[in-house]
């Protein structure tokens, strides 16, 4: 009797065992979830168009880096294409690819018309299954052919289950000469384009919640004022004057903005309704209150705070009470940015003069370093998919902009040329 | 043995002058006198200017180039007046005192160990910091502004202590007079 009490104690122990270790396994899998193998043999040409040319090469090419880029799939790599038949998109020899292991094959077909606009079709194969998944044809002039290729692994994404993450844009301030104006350019640091052309210093940008107006503070009038540029009208809207107004962030969930504002004698945050214009205070503190972001719920933000001495990391409810401390270790933190699915913080630490991006697990409380001892890092922002993150780093002399997967892995420079800093990628339009 | 070094020192002295001596003569180029160019200096007394008269006669930018009033510099992270800085406010503020038609923006400005949002908070506190201090000695807060730049303006370029003092400063930039 004694011993099947044991027994029973031991089973269920196991379970227990089981049960907790297979909710650690599902966390694990969240994180690093094996990347499906994808085959991207050359694409078909036909029409005013040859496999050697420039169109054809960036096409495959954007493709190939957006899709390495994910995290979601792995490529198989072309040295493995020689051992087997060349590719034919009309008899598709499915064992050759499962031969060198790919899962998903992609059948890509390049078309130029005489007035130089391109199809670019694309299929989607299951090569276990030798199954036709999905496809997709896009039009459009020769130079959105970058666009194009980001579009396609952007539907690879969704159709896999992911957040799209491609055609996502980053906006920034970039410098050349004593210019320093805001731009914005794609995911993957080409396609710049200026948005603003004033003389003064503009600076701190940020994206509306449908990332059709962009925030900023420029100096234009003498002193920092909160500006708002419409990029569909063009027009440009002043939100806040008198002090200091900046660092300001859009609800990801409604028509508000939170930002930093001086008008009241001291730097304070404060909640501006966009579609009534009515602000309300939510810090009233005789220390520094700044840098406010929005949790995705739009329920709570995190922000910077000077009340206990040293810049730290503190959270409030979005009507400014419960404030509570974040960082508890460390003399100087600031520029707070909520993971998209809203249980990480990512923010900029100061260790002896050296300043390096971190993130905190707001479950877990466990903190990691992303950046190692390589200049100076700040400013970093979360991509749509929360897997990647754009911060600045004077690590090769100027301020350039580095992209970085949350785990610190994949380090990727993405500017050149004068100096770039302050990005905030997109997030999804909700 | 000293005597014998100073007898070889001295003989390799005398050898290495010969030979350069030597040398100089064969490849002497042959070379013009120069000719001396010279004007008479005009003498010119500049009359001394009053405080007052060089109020009136600059304009607010040669005022500014001048640094009529100067700048002070704040501790690491800090952005109260510090004791060794009191005295040139207090110069500016009694610069300000005897031309009380003078408006001044006080600017702060912050060292690149900062990030950029805190350093626009902590650049303006320095300001008002400095516009408090010359308030307290009678100048009217109504003709001081303040604006801070944090580490967007440095005035100069390096990665010292001494580069990173130059930079955590306030200046007083004359607006009107």
């Amino acid at each position: 009797m004694k011993n099947k009490k044991l027994i029973l104690a031991a089973f269920v122990l196991s379970i227990g065992i089981l049960l907790g270790g297979q909710e650690e396994i599902t966390i694990r899998i969240r994180e690093g979830m094996p990347m499906i193998p994808v085959a991207l043999p050359d694409f078909q040409v036909t029409g005013m168009v040859q496999p050697n040319d420039e169109i054809n090469r960036m096409i495959y090419e954007t493709l190939w880096k957006d899709l390495e880029f994910s995290r979601v799939f792995k490529l198989v790599p072309r040295e493995h294409y020689a051992y087997i038949s060349r590719f034919n998109p009309n008899a598709i020899n499915f064992k050759d690819w499962a031969s060198i292991q790919a899962n998903i094959l992609i059948s890509g077909q390049l078309e130029m018309a005489a007035d130089e606009r391109i199809i670019f079709s694309f299929k989607i194969y299951e090569v276990n299954s030798t199954r036709f998944i999905f496809g997709r044809n896009y039009g459009g002039k020769k130079d959105l052919a970058r666009m194009i290729a980001h579009k396609a692994a952007d539907e690879m994404m969704k159709h896999f289950g992911e957040k799209p993450l491609f055609t996502s844009k980053i906006v920034y301030v970039s410098e050349t000469g004593n210019d320093r104006d805001i731009y914005i350019m794609d995911y993957d640091g080409f396609r710049p384009t200026r948005i603003t052309f004033s003389n003064a210093l503009d600076m701190l940008p940020s994206w509306s919640a449908n990332n059709e107006k962009i925030l900023y503070t420029s100096y234009r009038n003498l002193t920092p004022e909160l500006f708002m540029f419409d990029m569909y009208t063009g027009k440009t809207e002043l939100l806040s004057s008198g002090g200091s107004n900046y660092a300001a962030d859009w609800s990801p969930v409604a028509d508000q903005i939170v930002f930093t504002s001086s008008k009241s004698g001291n730097a304070e945050i404060y909640r501006k309704d966009m579609k009534t214009g009515k602000e309300k205070q939510l810090t009233f503190n005789p220390a520094i209150d700044t840098s406010p972001c929005w949790s995705p719920s739009g329920r709570e933000i995190a922000f910077t705070s000077q009340r206990n001495g040293t810049p730290q990391i503190y959270v409030m409810d979005s009507e400014g009470s419960n404030i509570r401390r974040i960082t508890m270790e460390g003399s100087y933190h600031d520029s707070a940015s909520w993971s998209p699915d809203g249980m990480r913080l990512a923010f900029v630490s100061r260790i002896e003069n050296r300043f390096d991006i971190y993130i905190f697990n707001l479950k877990s409380n466990e903190i990691s370093k992303l950046t190692e001892n390589a200049g100076r890092n700040e400013n970093p922002s979360w991509s749509p998919d929360g897997r990647h993150l754009v911060f600045s780093s004077n690590r090769s002399g100027r301020y350039q902009l580095y992209l970085v997967d949350y785990d610190g892995r994949n380090v990727r420079r993405i500017t050149s040329g004068g100096e770039n800093k302050m990005p905030k990628w997109q997030r999804l339009p909700r | 043995m000293k005597k014998f070094l100073f007898v070889l020192l001295t003989l390799s002295l005398i050898l290495m002058f010969t030979a350069c001596g030597k040398k100089a003569v064969k490849v002497a180029p042959t070379q013009e006198p120069v000719e001396k160019v010279e004007e008479p200096v005009t003498q010119v007394e500049k009359p001394m200017l009053s405080e007052e008269e060089i109020f009136q006669q600059k304009t607010i930018e040669d005022l500014n180039k001048d640094q009529i009033m100067k700048k002070i510099n704040f501790d690491f992270d800090k952005y109260d007046v510090r004791e060794d800085m009191k005295p040139i406010l207090q110069a500016n503020a009694d610069w300000m005192l005897k031309f009380p038609t003078v408006n001044v923006l006080v600017e702060g400005h912050c060292d690149e160990r900062g990030t950029i949002e805190y350093n626009i908070a902590l650049g303006e506190k320095r300001a008002e910091a400095a516009k408090n201090y010359l308030a307290s000695l009678g100048v009217k807060a109504a003709n001081i502004k303040i604006v801070s730049y944090g580490k967007s303006k440095p005035l100069v370029n390096g990665v010292d202590e001494a580069t990173y003092f130059e930079n955590r400063r306030a200046e007083f930039v004359i607006t009107k007079k």
